[in-house]
């Protein structure tokens, strides 16, 4: 049996329904682009104007120099180790509190009320904003623990805040980790916590520290947790001194001298705040990209 | 008759997960050194009998137990009455782990451990106290040639067991149960995600290892169970409807209806 070649070729030709679905599919792809170029324009516009604001003022010496003439001239080292310092200490108090909750929350708690109310505490403390925490870490730090306003309590309330964001992030790194994995390992008569180390940290070690790395941005961008807490206007260190501060010392801050500039101190040299700024977004981003990076390694050696 | 002396020797036992009851009151004796198989429709006990033979029912944090379990008579589970698992005893076991290592388990879905073939095969080994490196080496090569992988990887042994294809990686399972040398073998519908010349292949492995250890097969393709099963025993929404012989159960005029009625194909 032999069919005309127009037939054939006609079998598959585009009928009116066809290109009724390819149109929408195009317009579809449009609009779902303009979205996706809608969130990535305001970043572009932002770093573009502050980097052409903050230009005169930008340079090696302003991150290193400390500020002169009653914050209006000089750089920013005090507040940039300050920012160093609070993001430091408060992730080292939170980073193993929040993955060990999470991974006892993931892998050992039961389903009872009781684990229910923990998981509903994280979900709200995440939600509550940074300047209750301030107050908080102000009652409860500064106050009635009698640490007086310093880089630990400072650290201490930031750890507060970003607690409840690493534990939810570590939770759902661990969650996806097959569990398949985990009671292969119990069939083979491996404990809990053995498989814990040898299978499933392996294998969620990489959105367990992205989780931290993002809280780092976090803690480095906050003002009002700071503020309250242990965070000052101005603190004489002497330059290029890395360890200026003890942890019961006060310190100075990035976010907070952003602030104070901009706010607080009249004739302040209109490119410094917008360089504070600048150093500020670079410090966040340039954890993020240590963040991505981080994420990319730890991928290609994912293994399943 | 139970022609040789009972491996593993369960009495009454009951299992439920919340109000849902997954196991009636299940008698049955596991004769030593041959394959005993267990059939029966989804959903009907089947993988919860083998939980509470090794214990990993203690990790279903909603299960209750109750009745007993004995292996070579010596009591590894033991309740009078529904238990939470939590308060399961360990039944004077110095530790539960070293009891589930005298059992393999063979799960339905192949899961090859996000490690090299090599370490999936000495992970329990080397948790269990093993280190040194030609003990593990020999370790290695034994088990994967039992499960009859070895020439299949024994070149590339440090490649990922989750990057072989589905037959092989359930062939590394099978490889990974027999690692820490068990007394029992448990297989729960091994072959339902891989091809049937590996499910032949694995089959005939079967056959070789009952000389050396009981093995427990679980299945719902009852002609796999006739092949290769001494005594099967067929259990319905958690009740064991019937325990004999393979040949009688096939035979057609078993002692129960159902029991026909389900080798013959007409449900289940």
């Amino acid at each position: 049996m032999s069919t005309p070649p127009t037939e054939n070729s006609m079998r598959f030709a585009e009928t009116e329904l066809v290109r009724k679905k390819q149109l929408s599919e195009r317009i579809a792809q449009f609009a779902f682009l303009m979205m996706t170029l809608a969130m990535v324009l305001p970043l572009l516009l932002i770093v573009t104007y502050l980097i052409y604001k903050a230009m005169p003022a930008l340079s090696l010496g302003f991150l290193f120099d400390l500020p002169s003439r009653g914050m209006r001239a000089g750089g920013i080292w005090p507040a940039l180790l300050g920012t160093i310092y609070l993001v430091v200490v408060s992730l080292v108090i939170a980073a193993p509190i929040g993955v060990l909750a999470a991974v006892y929350l993931n892998e050992y708690a039961q389903d009872n009320w009781f684990t229910r109310i923990i998981n509903l505490a994280v979900i709200n403390l995440a939600g509550v904003p940074s300047i209750v925490h301030a107050l908080f870490g102000l009652g409860a730090f500064v106050l009635f623990a009698g640490i007086g306003r310093s880089v630990l309590a400072a650290s201490l309330t930031l750890a507060v805040m970003t607690l409840p964001v690493i534990i939810a992030s570590t939770k759902e790194a661990l969650s996806a980790v097959p569990m398949s994995f985990r009671e292969a390992c119990w069939n083979m008569g491996v404990s809990r916590w053995k498989t814990i180390r040898g299978v499933v940290l392996p294998n969620s070690i990489s959105g367990i520290l992205t989780g931290i790395i993002l809280q780092v941005s976090r803690a480095a961008g906050e003002t009002a947790p700071i503020m309250f807490t242990g965070a000052v206007f101005y603190k004489a260190v002497q330059k290029g001194d890395v360890f200026a501060y003890g942890l019961l010392d006060q310190c100075m801050a990035l976010a907070m001298h952003l602030f104070t500039i901009s706010t607080q101190v009249p004739g302040v040299d209109e490119a410094i705040p917008f360089a504070t700024a600048v150093v500020l977004l670079g410090t966040v981003l340039l954890v993020n990209a240590a963040a991505i990076i981080m994420r990319i390694i730890l991928r290609t050696r994912k293994k399943w | 008759m139970v022609d040789l002396p009972a491996k593993i020797r369960v009495e009454g036992l009951g299992v439920s997960y919340g109000d849902k009851i997954a196991l009636k009151d299940l008698s049955l004796q596991i004769p030593a050194n041959q394959i005993f198989g267990i059939i029966g429709p989804a959903q009907s006990g089947k993988t919860t009998f083998l939980k509470a033979v090794n214990r990993t029912i203690d990790f279903v944090s909603n299960a209750t137990v109750k009745g007993r379990v004995l292996m070579d008579n010596q009591s590894v589970l033991d309740a009078s009455s529904f238990t939470p698992v939590k308060k399961l005893s360990n039944n004077g076991m110095r530790d539960l782990c070293g009891y589930r290592r005298r059992i393999g388990m063979v799960a339905p879905l192949p899961v090859g451990l996000p490690m090299t073939i090599y370490d999936n095969v000495t992970f329990a080994p080397r948790q269990a106290g093993i280190r040194k490196k030609d003990e593990l080496d020999t370790l290695v090569e034994r088990c994967l040639t039992q499960a009859a992988l070895w020439d299949e990887v024994k070149d590339r042994l440090d490649t990922l067991g989750t990057k072989l294809s589905g037959g092989q990686q359930q062939r590394l399972t099978i490889a990974r149960a027999l690692s820490h040398e068990p007394e029992v073998l448990c297989l729960d519908e091994f072959s339902i995600a891989i091809d049937p010349v590996t499910t032949m292949r694995i089959e005939d492995v079967l056959k070789e290892l009952k000389a050396e250890m009981t093995i427990i097969l679980v299945t719902n393709l009852v002609q796999q169970a006739r092949r290769l099963a001494k005594r099967t025993a067929f259990i319905l929404n958690g009740e064991l409807v019937e325990e004999d012989t393979t040949k009688k159960i096939f035979s057609g005029n078993a002692s129960d209806s159902r029991t026909n009625e389900f080798v013959s194909g007409i449900f289940g």
